[in-house]
């Protein structure tokens, strides 16, 4: 990983950080939208501009590709890149959960 | 067949926000906006006085027919196009969280769409004045006359008029840029 997409992706935005985690799996836009509405309560909603934006961005960034294009919708999956800066991400998240309930960081 | 009418009114690129307002004024008045024609024209057609949500995207481009399939899956109608911007409408009615009835969900997205209107409508604006209005003045004083005098004037007053609105919509595009940066 560049250290240019280190400075973009690490720590990387709420929004960015849930549609990176969703396309673990193969997923259109709205899609990954839905998915993040029900997993969060409705509590983060992701706009279609927003989504439109970050995925084309992701996409540049080689942090996901397309897989497949279905009735007009893209279909997207992180690629190894994209894991492995996810996988940077949720170690990030873990030491910052860890450490904010009082418990124990062990590395 | 409904009736129609066509107003004129013209937008600055930092006046995105005002149009939406004016777009959904006339849909409440019972004007449902069917055509944008560059640079100024807009044609409404007469329909059931609602309460809608406008929003404008801008692109400066032609987009791909997956842009348009997204903003439909979210229930976003697309209702034209012009100079760089795709309007969309959604009723207001079928928003029930205030979230739904916006495009972008982030500061972050906000604010990208503010840095490509300066960097792509802004920015050529510059280098066209400072490359072609500028360096004409300077050519203008090597004949004289009657058209070289009217020629500088006119020159003079387009110069004025540039300035004015350069300055005018490169301040309100900070100030909304700064509204945003300091929200957050």
């Amino acid at each position: 990983m560049d250290e240019r997409l280190g400075r973009i992706y690490v720590p990387m935005s709420e929004t960015a950080f849930y549609i990176l985690f969703c396309l673990q799996e193969a997923q259109h836009g709205y899609g990954i939208g839905q998915a993040v509405k029900e997993m969060t309560r409705d509590e983060v909603t992701i706009g279609p501009g927003t989504m439109y934006g970050t995925l084309s961005k992701m996409e540049k960034d080689g942090l996901i590709s397309l897989v497949n294009e279905v009735e007009k919708r893209k279909i997207y999956k992180a690629t190894d890149l994209g894991k492995e800066i996810l996988e940077i991400e949720l170690k990030r998240i873990r030491r910052l959960y860890i450490n904010s309930t009082g418990g124990e960081y062990n590395g | 067949m409904a009736r129609r009418k066509t107003k004129i009114k013209f937008f600055t690129i930092a006046d995105y926000e005002e149009e939406e307002r004016w777009l959904e004024e006339e849909h409440r008045n019972g004007w449902r906006l069917v055509k944008l024609i560059p640079p100024v024209f807009f044609i409404f057609e007469e329909t059931k006085p609602e309460d809608y949500i406008y929003k404008l995207d801008y692109k400066n481009k032609e987009m791909p027919n997956d842009y348009f399939q997204m903003f439909k899956d979210y229930g976003w109608e697309y209702c034209g196009y012009s100079l760089g911007w795709n309007c969309f409408r959604k009723a207001a009615s079928q928003v029930r969280a205030e979230e739904e009835g916006e495009i972008f969900s982030d500061d972050e997205s906000k604010l990208d769409m503010i840095k490509y209107l300066m960097l792509t409508r802004l920015l050529p604006l510059l280098i066209i004045f400072f490359a072609v209005l500028v360096p004409g003045i300077g050519r203008l004083r090597l004949t004289e006359g009657f058209i070289v005098i009217l020629s500088f004037i006119i020159y003079v007053l387009a110069g004025v008029l540039y300035i004015y609105v350069f300055v005018r919509v490169g301040l309100r595009l900070w100030q909304m840029r700064n509204k945003i940066n300091n929200k957050s």
